[in-house]
């Protein structure tokens, strides 16, 4: 785990570095009066001093890391297309409505990803998309977008 | 006597057939999330916040506290049955409690923890009402310092506690105070780490970001490395305890019960801890502790009485201080806020309904949880055995729906995606989300508690350890995080006197 640390640590310093900035130019004001960015200025200074220990760390863990084995390989790209199904989910909400949405959804994580068949994956999507309009929209009407489907008063 | 006026009171809100009714939903829904492994009460509250904006206040409030400690109760089923904690309070119950279902012992167990639970929670509801109103009064003479050190206390209590690095846990912390900065700042009116993206421009809300952490990055971790569930093929019975059972647990339950409740309290304290706590305890004290992770029936009793109790117990610094005292609190102190409400010493006051019928509806609550949690274990073993795979596409569509419906925009749900992926991110590289999420709804009330402190003092920071109550806070936080160097070097200390000798 020693790279990794590393790397996180490299992440916070350089978040803290960038907040450390735009706090100062927010204005720190004076102790008698503290600006907006006073707190978090010296936030990120705490947050870039704790990153750096962290760092110097896991520089001792980076002599055993060689010594151990590699872990084994993980569904990584599982995960990137859920995520990214779910991206494609917000950006097309408004769009096509939720229906239409969830209904694709649906579709794809079961058929696709979790490759089960289209048969079972329709059925399963239709099912969970007609019950989740009904609870969602009819009767706690969280007026959810209709999209594409507006139109047909659904 | 103003005392059992008011609990009258709060009998007379939470017997409305509506509240009751909302107590029963909020018990079932938080068990259930207690027995799904993956989903925990933070996600289920952000998850159904939403759907509460149509409630009164007082059945808002009531549902999603039953949430919060029907999770309790039901976290304990899937940790003795499948070995696998449905919520991260019931981690310790695997360690004895499975190991009693595998000697055949699943029904005494399970019984155990339902009945400890209910025990501790009811304990943990009568302090509530006795101590509440004390501590009420008592906050009416805080003022910005003390606010400031006190939640300075509960995120140092919290980083404290934490699992993984306290450095680590105390750069999270960092990472939530800038995080709730976003927005525009209350004092001067200027916008703060907007960019010009106008999504930025009313701040980062807590649901969203709660859901991200808890909810979407508990799935995105279940979905790269896959968790085989064996359910225990065995039929439960025997769900009553034996004298004997009852003869080496009841000390455990009393312990688990007081030391949950005060932990409860503490800001930073909480279910997880009390648990932890409670199960070294037992062991430490046991007459028998090479019987512990074997079966012994002291490690089902005592934790699972202590994170019940500390469910309680958390809920104090809520309603009297306006402080949440965890993550799961945090979400509930957004739902108040949403519902028009100040938590705070006069919320007693302003909104003795609200107050008064919560409290009140723990009772009845704890009782509806032992109803359902002992004759229903077939029905929540016939839950556990759906599928992963159509779990968690439920559970990402509620996330989905429950951002959605906060403000009825997506940018909610970019923001939950966002850090969905962020605290998937923090897992794999140890990081926790609990001291970033309790920083973050802190944020904003710390700094202009501290702002108005040293506006107060003409910039003079002894405002801080002058004022009694205040100084106590800050030595408190001190003493916390010190403790860690001075053990640490303690330690270092005596290896290498070992090795030299």
């Amino acid at each position: 785990m020693g790279k990794a640390d590393r790397i996180s640590g490299t992440f916070w310093f350089l978040f803290s570095v960038f907040v450390g900035y735009h706090s100062y130019r927010l204005g720190l004001g004076t102790l008698r009066m503290p600006g907006p960015g006073f707190l978090f200025f010296w936030t990120a200074i705490f947050i870039a001093v704790l990153s750096l220990i962290d760092m110097g760390r896991s520089l001792k863990e980076a002599r055993e890391e060689a010594k151990a084995g590699t872990a084994g390989r993980s569904n990584v790209t599982k995960v990137v297309l859920v995520v990214l199904s779910l991206f494609l989910y917000v950006v097309l909400i408004e769009r096509l409505g939720f229906v239409l949405v969830t209904l694709l959804l649906f579709l794809f994580l079961l058929a696709v990803i979790e490759r089960k068949k289209w048969s079972f994956a329709v059925v399963v999507s239709v099912i969970v998309t007609a019950l989740s309009y009904l609870v969602f929209e009819a009767a706690l009407k969280s007026q959810l977008p209709k999209g594409l489907l507006g139109s047909l008063q659904f | 006597m103003d005392l059992l006026h008011n609990v009258a009171y709060g009998f007379g809100v939470a017997m409305q057939p509506l509240n009751l009714l909302y107590c029963f939903f909020g018990v079932l829904i938080g068990t259930l999330v207690g027995v799904l492994p993956g989903l925990g009460p933070a996600a289920a509250i952000a998850l159904l916040l939403p759907a509460t904006f149509k409630f009164t206040p007082v059945a808002a409030t009531i549902m999603l506290s039953g949430i919060f400690y029907g999770a309790m109760y039901g976290g304990s089923t899937t940790s003795i049955l499948v070995n696998i904690p449905g919520e991260a309070a019931s981690v310790v119950t695997c360690l004895d409690g499975h190991q009693m279902a595998l000697k055949g012992r699943a029904g005494p167990a399970l019984g155990i923890a339902a009945f400890g639970s209910f025990i501790a929670g009811t304990f943990s509801v009568i302090a509530l009402t006795v101590v509440g109103p004390l501590l009420a009064n008592l906050a009416l003479a805080f003022g910005p310092p003390e606010y400031f050190s006190l939640m300075i206390v509960g995120i140092t209590v919290l980083t404290f506690l934490s699992s993984a690095s306290m450095l680590r846990a105390l750069m999270m912390a960092g990472v939530g105070l800038i995080i709730s900065a976003v927005g525009m700042d209350t004092i001067s009116g200027q916008f703060r780490f907007t960019f010009g993206i106008d999504g930025l421009l009313d701040g980062i809300g807590v649901v969203p970001v709660a859901m991200g952490l808890f909810g979407i990055s508990e799935v995105l971790l279940n979905l790269e490395t896959e968790i085989k569930r064996e359910i225990l093929a065995t039929r439960v019975k025997n769900l009553f305890p034996s004298l004997r059972d009852w003869a080496l647990s009841i000390w455990a339950i009393v312990r688990g019960s007081l030391l949950g409740f005060f932990l409860g309290i503490i800001p930073g304290g909480g279910a997880v801890i009390a648990s932890f706590a409670s199960y070294a305890i037992e062991k430490r004290i046991s007459k028998h502790p090479g019987e512990f992770g074997k079966g012994a029936i002291q490690g089902v009793a005592g934790p699972e009485a202590a994170n019940n109790a500390a469910a309680g117990g958390s809920f104090i610094p809520l309603l009297t201080l306006g402080i949440p005292a965890n993550p799961v609190m945090a979400i509930l102190l957004g739902a108040l806020m949403i519902h028009g409400l100040q938590p705070g010493p006069l919320l007693m006051q302003t909104a003795p309904d609200l107050f008064w019928g919560t409290i009140v509806s723990m009772y009845m609550g704890n009782g509806m949880l032992l109803v359902l949690n002992l004759p229903l274990i077939p029905l929540w073993v016939k839950v556990l055995k759906v599928p992963y795979y159509l779990l968690y596409p439920l559970i990402l569509l509620f996330c989905m729906i429950g951002a959605y419906s906060l403000q009825n925009n997506t940018a909610d749900m970019i923001m939950m995606l966002v850090f969905g992926i962020l605290g998937f991110l923090m897992k794999k590289f140890r990081y926790e989300g609990a001291p970033l999420i309790l920083a973050l709804v802190l944020g904003q009330k710390l700094e202009t508690s501290l702002r108005r402190s040293l506006i107060m003092s003409f910039g003079d920071f002894s405002i801080f350890v002058s004022r009694p109550i205040s100084l106590a806070f800050l030595l408190i936080a001190f003493a916390l995080v010190i403790l860690p160097i001075i053990t640490q070097r303690n330690k270092l200390a005596a290896l290498e006197e070992e090795s030299q000798i």
